[in-house]
């Protein structure tokens, strides 16, 4: 039983302190398909598949997880996908 | 016909002075809406009085978001929570603004050298990723001024000639269309 429970709170702590953060890229009219895939490889290094996969699901529904990590690694990428044009959001990973 | 040209990883663009003119002016209103916020002072790091500023710098204060909705999207919030979009934006911002200014600016000397000395409508030599990013800022600057969406060119192609928004909105599909061409020459 104790064994039990203190598994249960250090699981807990360890996903409170690991819980990833994700980086969204929303849709919108404007960026180029070609542009979003090109981004998405030159910042991310992704493969040409990859990267063309990620840019069709931004733009058939609406939005793509682009990257994940820390909450810092996330406020880097963002920033970078702000300095290309493209409009990102971080936040909390809660499908996780 | 305006093109940009690749030979090796030389590029340059070919256009015409008027086009030059015109994208001089679309460079030169969007450096005027992101303001002077590009500000280097001359002294170097390890100046005891550049220590103490940066130091006394080291918690900016509160920066609003921008008003205009075209700063908004060149500059957009990255938290949906307000509080964390604040705080981000306090420390992010004048980086992102910055970067964007530094952009626009090579863009504009080397369209206004060429314009300078009539080299026959060549700009040499470019950094074609800068000026993808830059012909990028742009179409997104007009895209909020025309409130671009999925059905624009139908409204484009139904304007009369007359209409003063058709121009406009000429000039934002032809940066597409410029844009476009650069892209497939980066990726071949």
């Amino acid at each position: 039983m104790s064994t039990d429970t203190l598994t249960h709170t250090e699981l807990d702590i360890s996903a409170m302190f690991d819980k990833p953060w994700i980086t969204i890229v929303w849709d919108d009219p404007v960026n180029l398909m070609s542009y979003v895939t090109f981004v998405f490889i030159k910042l991310f290094g992704f493969s040409k598949e990859k990267a063309h996969d990620l840019m069709m699901q931004v733009h058939n529904n609406g939005r793509a997880v682009v990257s994940s990590g820390t909450r810092e690694e996330m406020e880097r990428d963002v920033q970078r996908l702000h300095d290309h044009g493209l409009w990102a959001t971080l936040a909390r990973d809660d499908q996780g | 016909m305006s093109e940009f040209i690749r030979d090796g990883d030389v590029y340059s663009l070919d256009l015409t002075i008027d086009e030059a003119h015109i994208l001089i002016n679309l460079v030169e209103q969007l450096l005027e809406l992101l303001g002077e916020g590009d500000f280097h002072h001359h002294y170097d790091e390890n100046d005891p009085f550049a220590q103490l500023m940066s130091q006394l710098k080291a918690a900016p204060e509160e920066i609003a978001p921008p008003e205009d909705p075209v700063l908004m999207r060149l500059l957009p919030n990255a938290y949906a929570d307000p509080e964390a979009a604040a705080d981000f934006r306090r420390f992010t911002e004048p980086t992102l603004r910055g970067n964007k200014q530094r952009t626009l600016r090579a863009v504009r000397e080397a369209l206004s050298e060429m314009v300078d000395l009539e080299q026959a409508g060549i700009v040499d030599d470019i950094d074609a990723e800068l000026w993808l990013m830059a012909i990028n800022d742009l179409r997104l600057a007009l895209s909020v001024r025309l409130d671009i969406n999925e059905e624009s060119h139908d409204v484009f192609e139904s304007l009369p000639d007359s209409d003063p928004q058709k121009s406009i909105y000429a000039v934002y599909f032809w940066l597409g269309w410029l844009q476009e061409s650069l892209l497939e020459l980066l990726t071949q």
